[in-house]
């Protein structure tokens, strides 16, 4: 592994006019891992990979990638870096192979046969134009212009968000194989949780601007459990476990934790909990404000 | 970067190409024929030092039979605009479709590619207008060996201000294009607003450029014939007002002249023939150089203001 991270993040913020669209973000993210950035739309996610790739000025903080800035550092870190942007875009008037000529012109690095060879794999015939292509193959022509540039971290922005789930599935697939073969670092932004599993090692979440939860997705799943017991006060497990969304039937208190050490409480049984529903418990948590009172519970009636 | 920016060019100089090749396709075969018709009824002849006395009749046919042309072409003093604002279409476009985010995250520098994406438009520009001036000079050749080019319909397209329109064109289309992001809808407001500045300019700056002259001439009304006279500071000038005085004379006026010994005074606002490259050269300085800063606003905009 390198010294420096592939992005690193020191209490990042980015303003627009009165609203923070990201706020007090720190965080690295390693070399080599492929890394998730979830939440719900608006949250911040398109703003952080922004401004990791330079194309947004932080209004504070500072924002590093492969050890570089992005703005003042651009012309050395621009060529190690792929990014696909939401929506893909594409010149549309221009006939695939154009489009590769596009890239080929504007980057140094290009591989041109690589770029070749991938269209050729999907089946696109270079002179059809892009915009007569489905958005599946525009996303695939997309993320074959940041491939080609053989980068070393590569940025996409919710990059599966307007695709089918056949699209999705075949898009995530040759991010995995690029990942295989070539050892790419990635971070893809996704408000879709489901799949990311199969292709991510790393999660981000992002609620309002601000990063919940960071960190390899083994340890997240291992450290966070579903208690069931009845229903009672959870004060006593906030002491020591971290509480991330509480649901109260008539009879019973069902608690999802961020587990603090073991969970001795014999009250309390203990279950495994996947990922999906961990980001989506995240995704409702405002923090500082759950683990005191229980302003964000649901209340399930039976 | 040139391949690229060409590439994403190719439409709008292809319009302007058409805008050009229709233009040679209505002044081509007339200007042949005037040119023809000019060097037939001995035009040429009439404007030497001897000119014979059916010369006034000749030039006055000559004028009557291609009058409905000359006034069409006031309308060609609309084209470096359509064309500037045209070009200025592929930079505004990769803004309002979000492709500038595909641009620059490629391998070149924001600066690199605003200043690769508007030299070419100013080269195409700069080119466009230059094929209108030579074609227009020479299909308002013989117009312009009767009357001088200084008046508005050759003073516009011939020289060098046209140049200056279609860079001011161009200019206006980036800057408010940079700040609207819609090119559809910036590039027509741009298009009023070089209408309205043209017309400013036209009506009521050109004449504060370089100050008309004012010229008074006095004669006897037996010198004039009843007619203007024709001092030879007025040759192919252009004329904003004349005003005849009538003073003295004894005798009854008959049949609106004025009485024997009589002395006309012949006072005229004009703009001397000499006055067409100051007037020039002042106007395109005016044109280009607000292009010059409306293209540096777009350039400072577009690198300073989109993050």
């Amino acid at each position: 592994m390198s010294e420096s991270p592939a992005l690193r993040t020191t209490q990042l913020g980015k303003r627009y006019g009165a609203t923070w669209a990201l706020r007090d973000c720190t965080l690295d993210v390693p070399t080599g891992s492929v890394t998730a950035l979830v939440g719900p739309n608006g949250a911040g996610k398109s703003t952080l990979l922004h401004l990791a790739i330079g194309l947004s000025r932080a209004t504070t903080g500072t924002v590093e990638v492969l050890g570089r800035s992005p703005i003042s550092e651009a012309s050395a870190v621009l060529p190690r870096l792929g990014f696909v942007a939401q929506d893909h875009p594409l010149h549309k008037g221009l006939t695939v192979a154009e489009m590769l000529t596009y890239g080929r012109k504007l980057n140094p690095t290009w591989d041109d046969e690589l770029a070749r060879r991938r269209i050729d794999e999907l089946g696109l015939p270079p002179s059809r134009k892009v915009g007569k292509l489905s958005g599946g193959q525009q996303a695939q022509v997309a993320l074959t212009l940041a491939l080609a540039k053989r980068p070393e971290l590569l940025l996409l922005d919710e990059p599966v968000a307007s695709l089918d789930p056949l699209a999705r599935r075949e898009f995530l697939n040759a991010v995995m194989e690029v990942v295989a073969e070539h050892g790419v670092t990635v971070i893809l932004s996704s408000h879709i949780v489901a799949e990311l599993e199969r292709v991510c090692d790393h999660l981000i979440t992002l609620t309002e601007g601000h990063p919940q939860l960071v960190g390899r997705i083994d340890e997240i799943v291992a450290s966070h459990r579903l208690l069931t017991g009845p229903r009672s006060d959870p004060s006593s497990v906030a002491r020591v476990h971290h509480v991330i969304r509480e649901t109260h039937t008539d009879r019973q208190t069902t608690l999802l934790v961020r587990a603090g050490g073991h969970v001795y409480d014999t009250c309390w049984e203990q279950h495994e909990v996947d990922l999906e529903e961990i980001v989506l418990a995240y995704l409702g948590y405002r923090p500082g404000v759950a683990s005191r009172a229980p302003a964000a519970r649901e209340v399930v009636t039976s | 970067m040139t391949w690229v920016t060409w590439r994403l060019q190719r439409t709008e100089t292809t319009i302007a190409a058409i805008l050009l090749a229709l233009l040679a396709l209505l002044l081509v075969p007339t200007g042949l024929s005037m040119a023809s018709a000019f060097h037939h009824d001995g035009l040429a002849h009439c404007l030497s030092a001897n000119p014979s006395n059916a010369c006034g009749e000749k030039i006055t046919a000559f004028q009557t039979r291609f009058d409905t042309l000359f006034n069409l072409t006031n309308w060609f003093t609309l084209i470096p605009g359509l064309i500037g604002v045209t070009l200025a279409a592929p930079f505004v476009l990769d803004l309002e479709q979000g492709t500038y985010r595909l641009a620059w995250t490629q391998s070149i520098s924001r600066r690199r590619w605003i200043a690769g994406k508007l030299a070419l438009p100013v080269l195409v520009a700069v080119g466009s207008a230059a094929v209108m001036i030579l074609l227009i000079t020479w299909w308002r050749g013989p117009y312009v060996q009767l009357n001088g080019r200084i008046d508005t319909g050759s003073y516009d397209s011939e020289g060098i201000v046209a140049i200056g329109y279609t860079l001011f064109g161009l200019g206006l289309g980036l800057a408010i294009g940079v700040i609207w992001r819609r090119a559809a809808a910036a590039l027509t407001i741009a298009f009023v607003g070089y209408v309205i500045a043209r017309i400013f300019v036209d009506s009521w700056l050109r004449d504060r450029l370089v100050s008309p002259l004012h010229g008074t001439w006095t004669m006897t009304q037996a010198a004039a014939h009843g007619k203007p006279p024709q001092p030879a500071a007025l040759y192919h000038a252009f004329v904003y007002s004349e005003n005849i005085g009538i003073h003295g004379g004894s005798g009854p006026a008959e049949a609106g002249l004025p009485g024997k010994g009589a002395s006309l005074t012949y006072h005229v606002i004009y703009q001397p023939a000499s006055h067409f490259w100051p007037l020039q050269l002042a106007e395109t300085g005016l044109f280009a150089g607000t292009a010059a800063v409306l293209i540096l606003f777009a350039a400072w905009w577009t690198h300073e203001r989109t993050f």
